[in-house]
């Protein structure tokens, strides 16, 4: 099935999420959709889907126009899709979960035994054997994943779409699904892919759009033509380039975190992890190699079974993020700017000054009106926050504005550590630019950071000293001098020394 | 970036209009009830609905401070009868003067309050059940421990404070106490540290966690509050009718309970709550039941008005709240 | 025999068979055929309530109204009957269909208007208590027909008439909810309702479905207790809230839903009933049927806990 995307443009209350996007799938063609996070792929998907329904534009399947009230449409329509978030039914079966819109029906009944059937079958096609009747709560992340690539492949779609199927996966299990999509490609599925895997592009897809802002940066590629240094420069919309931090000297004799020998409920076993004043130190690693668990390990949120953490020299036990603020001026810029960073419904001046109620309060516990904006405002200019006023809900604001937010109610606490938690996900280049010059600029001042990230060009800027995590153990150190090609094939060969390389020539 | 121009949520994020609406409908159904029966407003009548009217407001206070944080609690009522046969039993079985008897009583509230907390903070365990079952538990072994028989031989002055009018007008002290206990909420809630850190608890219970409010504690002292509160509209009630009855509260308060803070603009999910809406809405329930009675609809059809007066004013605020932007927020 | 003892509610079934057993040892009333039959003829309406409850409680949602629809219909019942003269084969369908009606008001209240179901049902359970406080003036309807009050104190040994209702209904839930394609997207929808949505499945209609279900069921414990009362007493009803959010949750059925268990449920109002029968048999006090009954859920969960698996992070 053909898919062709006409015109289309999204907007949401505070963003154009998709501006003008014009680009052709074929049929029997594995298509690459990249673009950085937050470029809109996302979004295009579940518009593809019927989750959402274009503002403007209109999809073509077959030449035809179509329209989707609901994913429901969508699916009849023969679209399958694999999204980024799990969307599996927890307690039901791995069985059900992978046929769970066509059950087998006879007599009018489930028919079980058909379920585990189909299901061990389409599994078959993974390479990978799994309990079918096991509850997918009950599975771990790498195999929930399996059953939702088990799901799409059930679905017999014409036109198949995943949206970073190899995210969890081991390399072995992706070179099986990559055979699959092969398999696919040659009975006339449409595939789009998007990954912001290059490797993988590169050598499996035929064809590669890169979105960039919202945009089409170049449709329609055929990627035996594109280079690497090109797609990242259509992706980035510049080369490939770490910007200039300035000049730091971090003083490596006093360590104020340090991690000796820990081992946590998570999984990490024996993690040494030393970080000196006024230094950012990197935890590089993919996804699932235990960074954020490490972190929040740190902060009271996972039992530390062995080794011992100490503070500024003395040993600590934080048992939650209080602990951590008030009595170890530590801070954590989390992950999940939405769910975990900010009080969505709330001002920007309480999300800024949440952490410093304490402090500015006056007799009885009490916070005059003026306090609040006295202690806030200052941070909206120094991070050139954009929001249409101090009382403005941080919900109407864009991405980028929404982080700056989460990270100004740090710099007002005025932590001594911060531990920051992949801080430009999803956001603008130009935001994503001044966040790095802030991050720089504290780490300047006498702040330690402990900077968490999957994305290598930011590491390289911004990181002093990058620690490779991978499979909840530290596997390798690199001392960063800020060029990317140099450190960063360093990291990669850390994590390549102990993971098979992904997706067969 | 296209910024539109948007709705700037105020302080307390309550659209004005939802309490305006309420006052508006109040005025208008005293109206009502007054063109069809003269006595309606007479001082005697306004003092009797003053008296029954504190009793709903510190009710629905009671719930509100749980809600607040984005839990709840069913337990109100049972935490209230504990403290009324409590504090009964401690002035006329061990009598203790009136004052000491109350705030031992309300000691018991809290303690009791404090024990959901406590339990639902530690355990994780969803303020639901743990309150369903504390309110099986607290109940019973009132029952257990009073063999359900009222004490009926307080000492005089308890009655007497029911009967009593403020300067020999129509306002009860107990309403002034009931006012007294929502100005003392209000600058709780927006300006006081635990206050603005019981909100935030509410509104997102993992981002407050992680911007270091101290959950837990704040959850521990809203039940804790929750349980005194109770505690208070139990001993009101046995002012008002003389006595320390064992029937008083259970599953009668759970309704009232709710009724007036929703009434009110609360966010059942936390994050927001109206003191002076859960007022307004407890004034509301207290006016329409009495003015059905004052109409000779009888008191039997009051649930079914109230009913629907909820229904209808959740639906209002639902459909405010869909014309503004905010809710073309994108589905996830 | 394993699959019996891992089961979650393995625990309930150890403490009927302890309970049993200590009853029969402190009272020898306990074994007899008739109080037996007085502790099955206890349950009967119970599971129903149990199961009224549980369907809600299977999409994501809660039902306050489940007392109050149940009084509203009870009295409506028994009004048709003794009032306007509607014979006991018509009636029983058409308080059916009361009940049904009412589910439907509230599932149409939850799923279209996006108002929380606890609202809604709030709501409504007020406004059909008024219907039935209003109706009725807390007068019960004593004339029921013979035939009705035959089945309701009618026996076979020790199994009561009214026993059929949870015997044949049980089977028929866990049909739906186990084997048919629309109890499965129900459930789908209670564990994930996003997923749910993605893969096809309309999680607005799967809601109107549970409750117009609780309302069925909810007609139909109406209808069991004015058998089993001999009269429809506008107070049918009034204590069944709690419980029927206790036993399915004892039994072990989610709160947030998407996973419910049918034995479980029956177990726990088996447990609760014998807690009963204990305390009358016992003569101990009966007020200390709600303390166990909390105790009794704070027992449950905690088991539950201990058994509890942990939860992998991204």
């Amino acid at each position: 099935m053909d898919l062709s995307i006409d015109h289309v443009t999204k907007d949401f209350p505070s963003v154009r999420a998709l501006d003008d996007v014009t680009f052709r799938v074929r049929a029997g063609e594995i298509h690459a959709l990249m673009g950085e996070n937050g470029a809109g792929k996302s979004t295009l998907i579940k518009i593809v889907t019927g989750v959402y329904k274009p503002d403007s534009g209109r999809l073509l399947l077959d030449g035809q126009p179509v329209e989707f009230a609901s994913p429901r449409d969508a699916l009849a329509a023969a679209i399958g899709a694999v999204h980024q978030e799990r969307n599996l039914i927890p307690r039901f079966s791995v069985g059900e979960n992978i046929v769970l819109e066509h059950l087998p029906i006879r007599k009018g009944m489930v028919d079980y035994a058909e379920v585990h059937r189909q299901a061990r079958a389409f599994l078959e096609l993974l390479d990978r054997a799994l309990d079918t009747r096991a509850e997918v709560a009950t599975l771990s992340v790498a195999q929930m994943q399996l059953v939702e690539l088990a799901r799409a492949l059930s679905l017999k779609a014409k036109l198949l779409l995943l949206d970073e199927p190899t995210a969890s996966i081991s390399g072995h299990e992706a070179a099986a699904l990559f055979d699959v999509l092969r398999r696919l490609r040659a009975q006339g599925v449409a595939i789009v892919f998007v990954s912001h895997k290059l490797e993988e592009v590169l050598s499996l897809c035929d064809r590669v759009t890169v979105l960039r802002d919202g945009k089409i940066a170049a449709a329609d590629e055929p990627t035996a033509s594109v280079s690497r240094g090109r797609l990242v420069s259509l992706m980035i919309g510049r080369d490939e380039r770490v910007a200039d931090m300035g000049v730091r000297n971090p003083d490596t004799s006093q360590t104020v975190l340090e991690l000796k020998a820990v081992s946590t409920s998570f999984g990490h076993r024996d993690v040494d992890l030393s970080l000196h004043k006024g230094e950012i130190l990197g935890l590089y690693g993919l996804v699932g190699a235990g960074r954020t668990e490490l972190a929040r390990s740190i902060l009271g949120y996972g039992r530390i079974t062995a080794g011992e953490i100490r503070v500024n020299g003395q040993p600590a036990h934080i048992r939650s993020m209080n602990e951590a603020l008030e009595n170890y001026r530590i801070g954590y810029v989390s992950e999940d700017r939405k769910g975990e960073g900010l009080l969505l419904a709330y001002p920007v001046r309480d999300n800024i000054a949440i952490t410093i109620w304490r402090r500015i309060s006056g007799i009885l516990g009490l916070i005059t009106p003026g306090a609040e904006a006295k202690a806030a405002g200052p941070f909206v200019g120094r991070l050139a926050i954009r929001a249409p006023s101090i009382d403005a809900a941080v919900s109407t604001l864009s991405g980028g504005n929404q982080q700056k937010v989460s990270i100004a109610k740090w710099l007002a606490a005025q932590t001594d550590i911060l531990i920051v938690d992949e801080p430009t996900v999803g956001i603008d280049v130009k935001t994503k630019v001044e966040i790095h010059e802030l991050i720089a600029g504290i780490a300047r001042d006498g702040v330690s950071v402990l900077l968490i990230t999957s994305d290598m060009a930011e590491m390289v800027t911004l990181a002093d000293r990058i620690l490779v995590l991978h499979d909840f153990r530290i596997v390798g150190e690199v001392a960063s001098d800020h060029r990317y090609e140099g450190t960063s094939a360093a990291v990669m060969s850390f994590i390549h020394a102990v993971e098979p390389a992904t997706a067969g020539a | 970036m296209t910024d539109r121009v948007l709705d700037l949520p105020r302080r307390q994020p309550i659209v004005l209009g939802q309490q305006a609406g309420l006052v508006v409908i109040l005025v208008l159904l005293g109206a009502l009830f007054t063109s069809k029966s003269p006595g309606f407003l007479s001082s005697f009548n306004l003092f009797v609905l003053g008296r029954s009217l504190a009793i709903d407001i510190v009710i629905g206070f009671s719930q509100m401070v749980v809600l607040a944080t984005g839990g709840m609690n069913l337990s109100v009522g049972s935490i209230g009868v504990c403290v009324v046969m409590m504090g009964g039993y401690l002035m006329q079985v061990v009598g203790l003067s009136v004052p000491i008897a109350c705030a031992l009583a309300l000691v018991l509230g809290g303690a009791l309050g404090w024990l959901n907390g406590f339990t639902i903070a530690r355990s994780g365990v969803n303020s639901f059940i743990v309150t369903l079952a504390s309110a099986n538990l607290f109940s019973g072994a009132m029952l257990i421990l009073t063999k359900a028989t009222p004490l009926n031989a307080l000492p005089r002055s308890v009655a007497a404070f029911g009967q009593m009018r403020i300067g020999g007008g129509w306002v009860s002290p107990m309403l002034a106490m009931a006012m007294a206990i929502g100005v003392a909420l209000i600058i709780f809630y927006r300006y006081s540290v635990i206050g603005r850190q019981s909100l935030a608890t509410g509104a997102n219970q993992r981002a407050a966690e992680m911007s270091g409010v101290p959950v837990g504690r704040r959850v521990i002292a809203a039940h804790a509050l929750s349980g005194v509160l109770a505690g208070v509209a139990g001993l009101l009630t046995v002012a008002r009718v003389g006595a320390a009855m064992p029937a008083v509260g259970g599953q009668d308060w759970l309704l009232p309970s709710f009724l007036g803070p929703v009434l009110g603009g609360a966010a059942l999910a936390g994050g927001f709550v109206s003191v002076g809406g859960t007022m307004l809405g407890a004034a509301l329930v207290t006016t329409i039941r009495s003015g059905l009675l004052v109409m000779g609809i009888g008191n039997f059809w009051l649930d079914l008005f109230l009913g629907l007066f909820l229904l209808a004013a959740v639906l209002l605020q639902r459909y405010r709240g869909a014309l503004s932007p905010r809710s073309r927020m994108p589905r996830v | 025999m394993r699959r019996i003892l891992n089961a979650e509610w393995a625990g309930l079934l150890a403490a009927i068979v302890v309970g049993a057993i200590v009853l029969a040892v402190v009272s020898p009333n306990f074994l007899s055929e008739f109080n037996f039959y007085v502790l099955l003829r206890s349950v009967c309406v119970s599971i129903i309530v149990a199961f009224a409850q549980m369907v809600t409680l299977a999409v994501g949602q809660m039902n306050l109204s489940v007392g109050a629809l149940g009084g509203m219909t009870a009295i409506l019942f028994g009004g048709m009957m003794e009032v306007f003269g509607v014979p006991l084969w018509l009636a029983v369908p058409i308080a059916i269909g009361i009940g049904v009606l009412g589910g439907l008001v509230n599932g149409l209240l939850a799923a279209r208007t996006g108002i929380n179901g606890f609202i809604v049902t709030l709501a409504t359970a007020s406004a059909f208590t008024g219907v039935n406080l209003g109706l009725t003036k807390s007068v019960p309807f004593y004339r029921m027909p013979v035939a009705l009050q035959d089945f309701g104190n009618g026996r076979i040994g020790a199994l009561p008439f009214l026993l059929i209702a949870p015997l044949v209904v049980s089977p028929l839930l866990a049909l739906f909810l186990f084997r048919l394609p629309i109890g499965r997207r129900l459930l789908a929808v209670g564990g994930n309702s996003q997923a749910a949505a993605l893969s096809g499945i309309s999680p607005g209609k799967a809601i109107v479905l549970a409750h117009c279900l609780s309302g069925l069921l909810a007609a139909i414990g109406a209808v069991l207790a004015v058998a089993q009362l001999g009269s429809a007493q506008p107070l049918i009803g009034s204590d069944w809230l709690l419980l029927s959010f206790a036993a399915p949750i004892i039994g072990g059925t989610a709160l947030a839903g998407g996973y419910v268990s049918i034995i479980g449920a029956i177990l726990a109002v088996l447990v609760i009933a014998l807690i009963q029968n204990g305390l009358v048999l016992a003569k101990v006090d009966p007020y200390w049927v709600q303390f166990l009954l909390g105790a009794l859920i704070v027992a449950t969960i905690s088991l539950n806990r201990w058994r509890a698996r942990p939860i992998r992070l991204g």
